[in-house]
């Protein structure tokens, strides 16, 4: 028994224990028993997962857990990682969660049981080893999560309608990926992955290309790709905030995790096999979900809608990296493929480090305020600083600039695309040459763009001056949910300073994908093998705190030879400064709107009342703007109208006659015995 | 564009001779100011002829700028402050905020009858009294309102050029 092992089963025991213990314990115990468990059952899948990375392999089967298929699982450093991954955000939310739901209406039985069990659902998505098992941990996973998105279900009709989108959109992914991953089993003979890998290469292209889209389209709607993101910027600000960072740091990771699995190592492209015009699908779809993404959460003014819409655009530059590694891998260059998904596998990390960070934040803030509106906080630096100091932190590793988390990432990513493109002579050697520099641009697009959204995020809503009541009343977290913070923090800061610690074990994630060599080597600098290029993080944050030293130390200098003098600040002569001077979400993000225009498409309305006297006097001005999800406006109204239309029609047939119904049913089984009849 | 070149052309310099350079005393901190004197114009009640006058003085005719005098956009920035117009109640506290804020050394001037002393205003119910009332005065401008020559002796006296 390796270590991995142990530590899942552990993992698993914890997960049932702290869910048994929901049950069983009263009100004020709860939280405690809860928080700790999930803590723990994450812990436990890091440690697993951080060891199946190293190497030590499992494989389990237990025939007779589940009925006709069992349950089978094996552990290789891919999965390893996702289950590192999902362990660490569990760890964090599990801490936080002990404080964060004794005060904020999540502590009902049911919203707790549910909790522990989503964390291990999500541990065993990437352990499972066949169809079966994966569906029933995908759907476990589906479940659990749905029923926390709906936790707070009586703070307002907007809960139960995210949780609407959420179900549907998460069950049509499923049966996609349902659909997919048996037309491939019945082929292979075999429901376990290792009989699949066998044949996954020697399936026709049609075949397989059908295999790939459709398990595609099922994982994307889970990764929140477009233009399947629709639930997305719904259900994850409506969860409790613990529950946000779980689901988007690491339950839209396993989307990603599905497309490598399937694509890159059970249809075997990362031998070669598959087609080019598969990865191009995927690294376009990734392209456009980016930078959508990060133009919509740019303006955005709710707080943790902004965080889900960032994550659409995490996920599309992750999808950016694993569709340029399909790409070099079908046409048989193993080193850049295996650089560009390390980048890919990199970012996961990353991003569920920042992202973890943020929700947990922004629950913070939701919990003290009372409200998650940009336009009504600011001003929480006096108030709270470890909560502005955490959010802060996150929102400088969530924009790639160094020495922020993301920036090693997106650096490794932009490195493969760059160095594609002279190698690009190869099969499919169009296609590259055109995807590669659109797809750095994209990456530099977005890349600017989030960092417009982060400065907008934290200026807007931690500094100034307080914009309401809630905003200028609020106190600082209970030290649980600083705690669960200050796991997450760490971790960023880890990563962004040193993140050769995590680099060997993504590649061997990587590898095990695509079968490469080793593509960046280096204890403290990040050197690329096989091209060139060199970062070192720690250099490069050291310099720059040197500098910044350096210029604080010469104003100081050059301030203290100046004689001082006290003046009040200058206000126009008129004063006090109000918080209604102040910029606000909406207008800070108002010029890149215009910029956008053409895609974004804002809708404005003016409504301008008179007096009654004289229509020169003006009595009241109003002013609406909204930016509405143009991608919903145009093909989710048009699908859901069809919808209602046909369910209208077909609201005629059934009129409520039993009679009519019992002739439905001796028709049918007329016809089909006719059928029957006439075929055989 | 080329359009405006044209023009630029066409129409030269339309900036009348300088005049002579004023008599009497200047204050004492234009040696300090070494022939650069920025301006921040404040309107403490004013009918706004004074500014139409003023605008006229920095326009390209009478050319103000040339004696090295400027118009800036914050009393941050300036050393020296034009105002105009009787000083009403609601102005009083933000002119006097206005003179705070100018680093030392800094001047004044009181541009237009109103400003000296109430002038057409003096009485009226919204009028505390003339600049020098609220703010110390270091130079006067008189006239209603004063002509555009006036202006550009008086800020030729700071300046010095």
């Amino acid at each position: 028994m390796s270590v991995a092992a142990v530590a899942l089963g552990a993992a698993g025991v914890l997960a049932v224990l702290s869910s048994l213990a929901a049950i069983v314990l009263s009100a004020p115990l709860r939280p405690a028993a809860v928080g700790m468990g999930t803590a723990l059952t994450g812990l436990a899948g890091a440690v697993s997962g951080v060891d199946a990375v190293l190497g030590g392999s499992m494989s389990v089967a237990l025939p007779g857990v589940l009925p006709l298929a069992g349950v089978s699982l094996a552990l290789d450093p891919l999965g390893g990682l996702f289950i590192a991954v999902t362990g660490g955000v569990a760890l964090a939310a599990g801490i936080y969660g002990i404080s964060y739901s004794r005060s904020h209406g999540a502590n009902g039985r049911g919203v707790q049981a549910v909790f522990p069990l989503f964390v291990l659902a999500m541990l065993l998505v990437p352990a499972a080893s066949s169809v079966g098992t994966f569906l029933v941990c995908w759907e476990l996973m589906a479940l659990t999560s749905l029923l926390l998105v709906v936790a707070e279900h009586r703070r307002g009709p907007e809960v139960a309608r995210a949780g609407r989108w959420y179900v549907v959109m998460t069950h049509l992914g499923f049966v996609a990926v349902l659909i997919g991953l048996l037309v491939f089993a019945a082929r292979a003979g075999d429901d376990s992955f290792r009989a699949m890998r066998e044949v996954g290469r020697h399936l026709s292209p049609g075949l397989a290309g059908l295999v790939f889209v459709v398990t595609s389209v099922g994982f994307a709607s889970k990764a929140g790709i477009l233009p399947l993101h629709a639930w997305l910027p719904r259900a994850h600000p409506e969860a409790p905030s613990h529950v946000s960072a779980l689901m988007s740091a690491a339950m839209v990771n396993l989307g990603v995790y599905g497309i490598v699995r399937v694509g890159l190592d059970l249809l075997g492209s990362g031998a070669g096999a598959g087609a080019g015009w598969w990865w191009s699908l995927v690294l376009g779809l990734g392209a456009v979900s980016a930078v959508y993404g990060i133009l919509q959460a740019a303006m955005d003014t709710d707080l943790k809608r902004l965080l889900g819409q960032s994550t659409t655009e995490n996920m599309g530059l992750v999808l950016v990296g694993v569709g340029a590694a399909g790409l070099f891998a079908t046409s048989g260059n193993r080193v850049l493929a295996g650089l560009a998904l390390a980048a890919a596998l990199l970012h996961v990390v990353n991003h569920a480090a920042f992202k973890t960070l943020l929700f947990l934040a922004a629950g913070s803030v939701l919990r003290a305020t009372g409200t998650r509106d940009l336009d009504a906080l600011g001003g929480l630096r006096s108030g709270m600083p470890w909560t502005t100091g955490a959010f802060g932190l996150g929102a400088l590793a969530a924009s790639a600039l160094p020495p922020g988390t993301a920036f090693v990432s997106e650096w490794l990513l932009l490195q493969a695309l760059i160095h594609g493109l002279p190698t690009a002579g190869g099969s499919g050697g169009t296609t590259a040459a055109i995807a590669m520099p659109l797809a750095v641009a994209a990456v530099a697009l977005t890349a600017g763009l989030a960092v417009a959204t982060f400065v907008k995020a934290f200026g807007i809503g931690f500094l100034a001056k307080p914009r309401s009541a809630g905003a200028e009343h609020a106190r600082e977290s209970p030290p649980g949910m600083l705690a669960g913070m200050g796991v997450a923090g760490v971790a960023c800061v880890v990563l962004a300073v040193l993140p050769t610690v995590v680099l060997s074990g993504v590649e061997a994630a990587a590898g095990a994908a695509v079968g490469g060599a080793e593509a960046v080597s280096g204890a403290l600098t990040v050197r690329l093998v096989g091209v060139t290029g060199e970062l070192s993080p720690l250099m490069l944050t050291l310099a720059l705190l040197a500098a910044l030293v350096m210029v604080v130390g010469a104003v100081r200098v050059v301030a203290a030879r100046r004689t001082a003098r006290t003046a009040r600040l200058w206000d126009c002569g008129g004063g006090p400064m109000s918080a209604r001077m102040e910029y606000t979400a909406t207008s800070f993000a108002e010029p890149l709107q215009r910029v956008f225009d053409d895609v974004l498409r804002p809708e404005q309305d003016v409504d301008v009342t008179h007096h009654e006297e004289s229509r020169y006097l003006v009595r009241a001005v109003e002013y609406r703007r909204k930016v509405p999800d143009r991608i919903e406006r145009r093909l989710y109204e048009p699908v859901l109208a069809a919808v209602a239309t046909w369910g209208r029609a077909g609201r005629r047939l059934a009129t409520g006659s039993v009679h009519r119904y019992l002739g439905y049913g001796f028709y049918t089984v007329c016809s089909l015995l006719i059928l029957l009849a006439v075929t055989r | 564009m080329l359009d405006l070149w044209r023009k630029i052309r066409r129409t030269g310099r339309v900036a009348e001779p300088a005049p002579p350079m004023p008599t009497g005393e200047p204050p004492s901190v234009t040696a300090v100011l070494a022939g650069s004197v920025q301006l921040r114009h404040v309107d403490a009640g004013s009918c706004n002829g004074c500014e139409v006058e003023i605008a006229s003085a920095f326009g390209p005719v009478y050319d103000a700028e040339r004696y090295g005098a400027r118009l800036v956009a914050s009393p941050r920035h300036a050393d020296a402050l034009l105002v105009t117009g009787p000083v009403t109640r609601n102005m009083a506290e933000p002119l006097r905020r206005t003179h705070e804020a100018v680093p030392n050394p800094k001047l004044v001037v009181a541009v237009g009858d109103c400003a000296r002393n109430c002038g057409t205003f003096a009485g009226a119910y919204g009028v505390i009294g003339a600049v020098r009332d609220v703010v110390p005065v270091d130079l006067e401008i008189a006239g209603c309102p004063p002509r555009p020559e006036a202006i550009v002796e008086g800020v030729r006296k700071l300046t010095g050029r």
